[in-house]
């Protein structure tokens, strides 16, 4: 945004800082020399984005090509929006402040389903057309990435290409293909998507028609040609240590959510929770060596100047060798004043050892995740930690000095039952009870105990994909006994908006039927769903009204067996029987064991890669 | 906004630390211009941070349980003001080459924000009492004869401007805190250059010199923002006899 004009714009709004690039590190090149501008846009707010590790990974692996520019692109906070609409001011990236309309790509992190609206809201902002077949050959071609493209149906009609699966190869072949077919003088917009749909990883949603049974279901997905794959195959780096990582961050003047290194461990999960969609789309797990671990930790800070590590992946004390990681790292960074942090702790793994070693363990507020309230409804979930887990690591916690503890749970599980409500308030309160069985002198003064809960949304890619979503009016009723279970005056509670956990399913589990409701939602100014301050339930009821949308039909109805799911086109490895399997075991309340001890054939092995525990 | 949080560094009091004996303080003098003028004082801290520890310099950290290099600035920037004469002490374990800091420095930062001056103080940021500016308005109807106005304006025996305080909205002559003010037509703007107080206790922010304009000559007062516009420059830094600071 470096026009002239815009510096009063710019004065005008909040935190200006978000909206001027120049940031040490950002990647400048003469636009007449490379063959494909690529903008890489994360719809949120620039503190939210310049956050994502995927995205700066990505930025860092697509420049290193000399032929390609990739830029970033961050959505207006609602204040700059306005001002651009005012004044024809037309959404740019942050390097060049060239409008996207000058790209070659126009790639889309989609992260979580409410920031579907601020994509759109962006290409408005751009200039874009919403729908694909509404873009004509000048048009930069569309692309959507990231975790929620595993099921894109919903936005599938607004993208030209998805790129489905881990983007640091694929990203590059598809600009490869582009240039080349630029340089040939073969490209045409449908040409180069025909073409695209060949790559692994690729989903060109315009190359299959879609057809729909009279109950409302789906009936299938028939591909347009014979070349276009019937299913699309996930894409995954199969060696994280020879994996492109980036050397260097862009670095951010203004505060951002997570300013910090960012240090990804492994992909994937052992665990299996059977409610969680990332323990089964990121598999089969990889990790990192330690060597390889240290190496990029010490090159980022020295490239960085950042004080703090942290060490993430779905459940990092899971890593197969996390103390001599940790051992290794605290060998520098406590002279450099670096300190290392864990956001993502089981609970039965909280140990003395590793509160000692890990600052944010030794400073930071202790969260723990039993998600249900019973061993009973805990086994359902394949949730494998015990009672006994929890109150050895709240003790550990206590004596350490903690004094608040927050627990997380989950209301409307499956076979959840009144009972297992109140399990989570008497939880709560054996907790309260371990702090004052602790002699005086060994705990701190005065404890809190915090139980946050959530709704359950059934995923796509999880055991529980089939599963019906709680009523709203369950959800409240759930809610309210919880409420009054709660004795305790130790104990607080606070709970999720269930209308916010309503939309997230129906966008989650949607079809291609419900695009014209989310463009109609955009017309009316939607932007920010994932904020609480702009998430507008009644505006999504009305479009979905008005768009001949029935919410029950992707909620509240539990979706049949052998019906055809939306996110059937794609092949993310873990089969299909694997979480047929899972479901009937969660339904016998039996456990899965992690990889580690013992792998259950969940199918991701075929995808390839260097894995520890695959068969 | 008049006030500035500027601290000087507090005497050491822990003499058992030998490096704390001789305080070791190098200063940077260095700008801040372009698009980093919408970069507040607090994210220039945060940044800086970071481009202190990628340089390498033997960094002193403040005691305690979340060590920090020690850095002090001088009479912190409003958003929106570029800058050439900031300042900012960094103390250091051992003594170093100024030039060689200065460049360590420089490579980790961009063009937009480099050092010009290192080198070992015998000042104090509390010597710091005038700072100048130029401010130029691009502005509807921008004229010799507004220009004039303009600076009779400043110029006059008062200038009084409305200041919110804490008991509420007060009548304040801020002309004792203008050094000089001249204000040109040239090139279709408003060409402001002054001098303004820069002490601890009276420190006056030029954007209420561009308040005071708009609200006694009726500048800058188009409803269309992008119709009009004004930059402010910080040029350099004085002590109290009108001597260069350094
Ligand atoms: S193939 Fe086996 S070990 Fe590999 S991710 Fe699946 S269940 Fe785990």
């Amino acid at each position: 945004m470096q026009n002239k004009n815009v510096s009063s714009v710019l004065k005008s709004v909040q935190k200006p800082g978000r909206y001027i690039g120049g940031e040490y590190n950002s990647v400048i090149k003469d636009k007449a020399s490379v063959k494909c501008r690529f903008a890489f846009c994360f719809p949120d707010t620039y503190e939210i984005g310049m956050s994502n590790l995927g995205v700066r990974i990505l930025y860092d692996v697509i420049n290193k090509d000399k032929d390609v520019w990739c830029e970033r692109v961050y959505a207006p906070w609602t204040d700059m929006k306005e001002k651009m609409e005012e004044y024809s001011i037309p959404l740019t990236a942050v390097e060049s402040g060239d409008p996207l309309t000058d790209f070659d790509m126009v790639a889309f992190s989609l992260q979580y389903e409410l920031c579907y609206t601020t994509a759109l809201a962006m290409l408005k902002l751009a200039g874009i057309p919403l729908y694909s077949k509404d873009r004509g050959e000048e048009c930069p071609i569309i692309v959507g990435g990231g975790p929620c493209v595993y099921n894109a149906e919903p936005v599938a009609d607004f993208f030209d290409l998805i790129n489905v699966g881990e983007g640091e190869e694929v990203l590059l072949e598809i600009c490869h293909l582009y240039n080349e077919m630029r340089d040939n003088g073969s490209y045409t917009r449908e040409g180069f998507l025909r073409e695209a749909s060949h790559i692994e990883g690729v989903y060109i949603p315009s190359l299959y028609e879609v057809s729909y049974n009279e109950d409302g279901t789906l009936r299938e997905y028939q591909p347009r040609y014979p070349d276009v794959p019937k299913t699309v195959k996930k894409r995954i780096v199969r060696d994280m240590d020879k994996a492109p990582y980036p050397e260097k961050l862009v670095m951010p003047y203004i505060e951002t959510v997570h300013d910090r290194i960012v240090l990804e461990v492994y992909r994937g999960c052992i665990r299996g929770c059977r409610f969680c969609q990332a323990g089964m789309v990121y598999r089969p797990v990889r990790e990192k060596s330690p060597e390889t671990l240290c190496k990029q930790a010490k090159c980022l800070f020295d490239n960085t100047g950042y004080d703090e590590i942290s060490l993430i992946s779905l459940s990092i004390s899971d890593y197969s060798e996390l103390p001599k990681l940790t051992d290794d790292l605290l060998e520098w960074t406590d002279d450099a004043h670096v300190s290392l942090s864990l956001p993502s702790l089981r609970i039965d793994s909280f140990s003395e050892e590793l509160m000692r070693k890990v600052s944010s363990v030794r400073t930071g507020g202790i969260t723990f995740a039993p998600e249900a309230g019973t061993q009973r409804l805990r086994d359902v979930i394949n949730k494998n930690v015990t009672e006994e887990d929890l109150m050895r690591s709240v003790g550990i916690a206590f004596r350490g000095g903690k004094s608040n503890v927050k627990l997380y749970f989950m209301n409307g599980l499956p076979t959840e039952t009144l009972e297992d409500i109140e399990g989570i308030a008497e939880l709560a309160k054996r907790v309260v009870g371990a702090y004052f069985k602790i002699p005086k002198p060994e705990r701190p003064h005065g404890i809190g105990v915090t139980i946050s809960v959530s709704c359950f949304v059934p995923k796509p890619f999880t055991p529980f994909q089939w599963e019906r979503q709680n009523s709203f009016e369950e959800l409240i009723e759930k809610q309210k006994h919880l409420k009054n279970s709660i004795t305790d005056k130790h104990v607080r509670y606070t709970y999720h908006d269930a209308r916010v956990s309503r939309i997230e399913a129906i966008l989650a589990r949607g079809d291609r039927r419900l695009a014209p409701a989310i463009a109609l939602a955009v017309e009316e100014g939607a932007i920010f769903d994932a904020w609480d301050e702009y998430f507008d339930y009644d505006r999504w009821i009305n479009v979905f009204e008005r768009c001949g949308v029935d919410p029950d039909f992707y909620t509240t109805r539990g979706f049949g067996i052998d019906e055809v799911l939306p996110w059937d086109i794609i092949d993310v490895g873990v089969t299909k029987s694997f979480l047929k399997r899972e479901r009937e075991k969660a339904y016998a309340e039996k456990t899965t064991p992690s990889c580690a001890e013992h792998c259950s054939g969940c199918g991701a092995n075929k995808l390839g890669g260097k894995t520890r525990w695959c068969k | 906004m008049v006030q500035i949080e500027n601290k000087v560094v507090p005497p050491d009091k822990d003499v058992n630390n030998p490096h704390n004996n001789i305080k070791i303080i190098l200063r940077f003098k260095f700008r801040k211009v372009g698009r980093l003028q919408y970069i507040s004082h607090l994210d220039l801290v945060r940044t800086m941070n970071k481009i202190v520890v990628r340089s390498g310099l033997p960094l002193y950290y403040t005691e305690g349980f979340n060590p920090k290099p020690k850095m002090v600035f001088a009479a912190p920037l409003s958003i929106g003001t570029e800058s050439y004469a900031e300042y900012m002490d960094l103390r250091l374990k051992d003594r170093v080459d100024p030039a060689l800091a200065m460049k360590l420095l420089n490579r980790n930062m961009t063009d937009e924000m480099q050092a010009v001056e290192c080198y070992y103080p015998d000042s104090k940021f509390t010597d710091m009492k005038w700072l100048s500016y130029s401010i130029k308005i691009h502005t509807v109807g921008a004229s010799a004869e507004l220009a004039s106005e303009c600076e009779r304006t400043l110029t006059a025996e008062r200038l009084e401007i409305l200041k919110s305080t804490k008991s509420g909205e007060k009548l304040v002559d801020i002309r004792p805190l203008v050094r000089s003010a001249s204000v040109v037509f040239d090139s279709g703007a408003l060409n402001i250059s002054c001098i303004l107080s820069a002490d601890q206790s009276s420190f006056l922010n030029p954007e209420y010199i561009v308040s005071a304009l708009k609200e006694k000559c009726g500048i800058l007062n188009d409803p269309d923002l992008t119709a009009e516009h004004y930059t402010v420059t910080r040029l350099s830094a004085f002590t109290e006899d009108m001597s260069p600071f350094r």
